[in-house]
């Protein structure tokens, strides 16, 4: 409390502007989880961390009195930017839905879900897109209207079985590739597309998974 | 309604205003009223890996629409222009009409009745 009291003597004149800091910096990363393109989401998370360090350090110089509160200060501070990064890749699957418009895929193909529920726990979305693509991010995954448009069913069984071996392995995923996944940047790893798709071929038969590779031509992560 | 990103008067017919692979989807939707991928992918003769993108993007900029339909057990999408030829031809017109006497003013006006009485 003594702490406290002292951060008031000493900042201030100052302190008005060190919470403009940290007002902004909590703004900045609350809208960087709403913004749609990733790039411009992951640039102004960045910004937002930079400013709220900076916020810190400015609080650090200022005032001189309590070195100890600033520590706690920044130790918090770690935490905090720490826990948000673990929850965004936890939830990041939800952020994905929201964006795409997802929608659970039993709405339209009932078997799907059920299928996927044999392999693993996971729920299955299909979202508006032309371009056949599928992916899995958390416990969700994704498929385009465009692939299921041009796959038959045991084509598709392929392509959800490599998707669900990927959610049973998720877990294993090393933190930076996760966070390499956020940002859309490439980083499937042959040898992990490899065994997901010696799984598919054990679920959905190996002419399934090699006809539905034909179909696209576009490598499904 | 029609957004017109770039004018290219050396281009011929609509690709003037649309890429080639637009122009000739919504020629096609134009002709056909509605119809599905495979049908767009047979009557345009483009690749699905070439069209499937620039479907996106009408249906995101607004010249088209699509919806979802099961039948037999497969889903598939079903397109539909949003505007008539008649109705794009119009806006596109108008839009560069516009552009033309907001840039030069009077001159462009007095060429234009230069243009209508020569027709």
């Amino acid at each position: 409390m003594s702490d406290i009291h002292c951060y008031g003597q000493c900042l201030k004149s100052w302190a008005p502007f060190v919470a403009l800091f940290v007002v902004m910096s909590i703004a900045l990363i609350a809208v960087s989880l709403i913004l749609s393109n990733p790039r411009k989401r992951l640039q102004l998370f960045v910004f937002a961390q930079s400013s709220g360090i900076l916020s810190i350090a400015l609080t650090y110089y200022i005032m001189e009195c309590s070195e100890m509160l600033s520590l706690y200060l920044y130790s918090a501070y770690l935490l905090f930017s720490t826990l948000m990064i673990f929850g965004m890749l936890r939830y990041y699957d939800h952020i994905i839905i929201r964006n795409l418009g997802a929608k659970p895929a039993d709405s339209i193909l009932d078997w799907t879900q059920e299928f996927v529920d044999m392999l693993t726990s996971a729920k299955l979305y299909y979202f508006d897109s032309a371009i056949p693509r599928a992916f899995a991010s958390g416990r969700s995954i994704f498929i385009s209207v465009g692939l299921l448009e041009m796959l038959d069913d045991d084509e598709l069984k392929a392509v959800l079985a490599h998707e669900a071996w990927h959610i049973k392995h998720n877990s294993g995923m090393p933190f930076m590739k996760q966070l390499a996944l956020m940002a859309f940047s490439s980083s499937s790893d042959p040898e992990l597309e490899r065994m997901a798709d010696h799984f598919a071929a054990q679920i959905a038969g190996s002419e399934a998974l090699s006809s539905a590779r034909d179909k696209v031509d576009k490598v499904f992560i | 309604m029609v957004k017109l990103d770039q004018i290219n008067i050396s281009n011929d017919g609509l690709t003037k205003f649309f890429s080639p692979i637009e122009a000739a989807i919504l020629r096609a939707l134009w002709a056909e009223g509605e119809m599905t991928t495979s049908e767009l992918t047979g009557k345009t003769k483009i690749p699905l890996t070439s069209v499937a993108g620039t479907l996106d993007r009408l249906v995101k900029a607004g010249y088209t629409t699509r919806r979802t339909e099961k039948v037999n057990g497969r889903v598939r999408f079903m397109y539909e222009p949003v505007f008539s030829e008649e109705e794009a031809a119009n806006e596109i017109t108008t839009k560069i009409l516009d552009s033309l006497v907001e840039t030069f003013g009077p001159l462009a006006v007095e060429n234009f009745s230069k243009y209508s009485d020569k027709k």
